[in-house]
């Protein structure tokens, strides 16, 4: 359990699709051409019947989103080098880019598609609730510029925080989006409800990863095992045969005849 | 009293004690740089003590896979280097640790017997290098290759290949864990054998020196040094250096 618990809550009915958080990100952060560490979603407005057999269009819905910097992250168990980890003092998953070896394993295994392999550092890239901008007593730069604070944050461990208190206001009418193979605990909170749904993906590691992970690295232990067991019992056999000048067989003491 | 018999030239004994250091520098830093619950090959707090020693947490392991990278990349260039000054050497080499004879495999059978548990045959004779020293040899060829190759791919990973190739990345870490594991499991019982087992110890002696004495080499290589002898015989008349001393120059 960490310290701080920095999570962001969404009241989704506000947003007005105006993207101003994905340019404040990218400006914020100097995020790559034709890549995003955030998004909005949309929920296409349904076709209703009206009166009289007329048709009009229904009411759709928007959805800002980015990491969800899950408590059980599939990204950190699928990253070989400890690149990608949980931060313990505030909760975030974090990528240290002096670690990352550019695999993309933590890529395909976020059901969320929150990762990309940045094209010109590339290694893997997402939100990191603008560190830098924390650091200054500022808010990320999504939630700082959204003209109608559909997005909040805060540390929702502390109860006098702004998410705390939306959360605990809205206690029981909180949705989260939830990857349908694996509940990985996001920390990204929707109030009432939110669209669209279904948007999540299987997170899946990469063929070479579970074959690593569930052969290569178990077949490892063992070789190493069985070799250092071996090594053992001839240093065992060695020292017995040092113990007395008539231990060990006759075979043996004429392999060591020519010394 | 027996004379002795050159083994090993000056440039066999730097590039094993070259691949000896690379070996070690290689390996402590790169199990620091595994750091996955399901790779862990002991447990978390290897990496983390590793990472403590360089400077502590992420930036200790910044630290120790600019480590890796540069000694990866000298190992290359001196492996490079030997195959440069002694191609000939390099060339026997191989030639004797891929020539498998027959009696190789019952040498290597009744020998771990006898090493283990006490029982086994009579040792067939053996080569300028013995069956298990030629299967450690062969996990060390083609494993270095491997561990090579990979690394090289990890190394140009997050430098210059594009996001199409992490399917590529992904193996290259695959069998770059996989080959360095083998051959540390082979590796385990070659420091055994050459520098705890007293048997060997001419052996070991002779990666200082180059020189073995020459009722060891009959003992241990007596194929060997049939061959020396017949090749002596047959140049008796105008060359004094034996093949042992020319496959080395």
């Amino acid at each position: 359990m960490s310290a701080q618990k920095l999570a962001m809550v969404i009241d989704s009915a506000r947003c007005i699709d105006c993207k101003g958080c994905l340019a404040a990100c990218k400006q914020a952060n100097h995020v790559s051409r034709g890549t995003w560490r955030n998004w909005v979603k949309e929920a296409a407005p349904p076709v209703e019947n009206g009166p009289g057999g007329s048709r009009k269009l229904g009411r759709g819905h928007f959805q800002p989103g980015a990491c969800m910097h899950c408590d059980e992250p599939t990204c950190v168990a699928a990253c070989p080098t400890g690149a990608t980890y949980k931060n313990a003092a505030d909760g975030t998953v974090v990528i240290d880019p002096r670690l990352c070896i550019g695999c993309g394993n933590c890529i395909a295994a976020c059901p969320y598609g929150a990762r990309f392999r940045d094209p010109e550092k590339r290694i893997a890239d997402k939100c990191d609730y603008c560190p830098e901008r924390r650091a200054a007593g500022l808010s990320p730069a999504c939630v700082d510029t959204c003209p109608t604070r559909a997005r909040v944050f805060g540390d929702i461990n502390d109860p006098d925080s702004d998410a705390a208190k939306l959360l605990a206001a809205n206690q029981g009418k909180v949705v989260r989006i939830i990857a349908r193979q694996k509940d990985t605990r996001p920390n990204m909170y929707y109030i009432a409800s939110t669209a669209p749904q279904g948007w999540t993906v299987q997170p899946a590691d990469p063929l070479s990863f579970d074959f690593l992970a569930g052969v290569v690295a178990p077949a490892v232990r063992w070789a190493v095992g069985l070799s250092g067991l071996g090594v053992l019992v001839m240093l065992g056999r060695q020292l017995m045969a040092g113990a007395g000048p008539a231990a060990g067989p006759g075979q043996e003491k004429k392999e060591d005849g020519h010394e | 009293m027996s004379s002795d018999i050159r083994r090993h030239d000056k440039s066999d004994i730097l590039m094993h004690w070259f691949n000896a250091g690379c070996w070690l520098v290689l390996l402590v830093s790169g199990l620091g740089l595994i750091k996955n619950e399901r790779l862990n090959p002991l447990g978390a707090w290897l990496p983390d003590a590793l990472r403590s020693l360089f400077g502590g947490g992420s930036a200790g392991g910044a630290a120790l896979l600019v480590l890796h990278e540069a000694a990866g990349v000298v190992w290359v260039l001196g492996l490079a280097w030997y195959l440069a000054v002694n191609a000939r050497g390099a060339r026997f080499f191989l030639r004797e640790v891929f020539s498998v004879r027959p009696g190789d495999f019952a040498w290597l059978a009744r020998k771990m017997g006898r090493m283990t548990l006490g029982v086994g045959g009579e040792l067939p004779p053996q080569g300028y290098y013995n069956m298990g020293q030629k299967a450690f040899a062969q996990a060390s060829v083609l494993g270095g290759a491997a561990i090579a190759l990979t690394g090289l791919v990890l190394l140009l990973s997050a430098k210059v290949l594009p996001a199409s190739a992490t399917g590529l990345v992904g193996w290259a870490v695959t069998l770059h864990y996989l080959a360095v594991g083998l051959v540390f499991a082979g590796l385990l019982v070659h420091i055994y054998m050459a520098a705890v087992s007293p048997e060997e110890r001419p052996g070991l002696r002779s990666m200082f020196t180059g020189h073995v004495p020459e009722d060891y080499a009959r003992h241990h290589h007596g194929l060997w040094l049939d061959a020396l002898e017949k090749d002596a015989l047959e140049n008796s008349a105008q060359d004094k250096d034996g093949p042992g001393a020319g496959e080395n120059g």
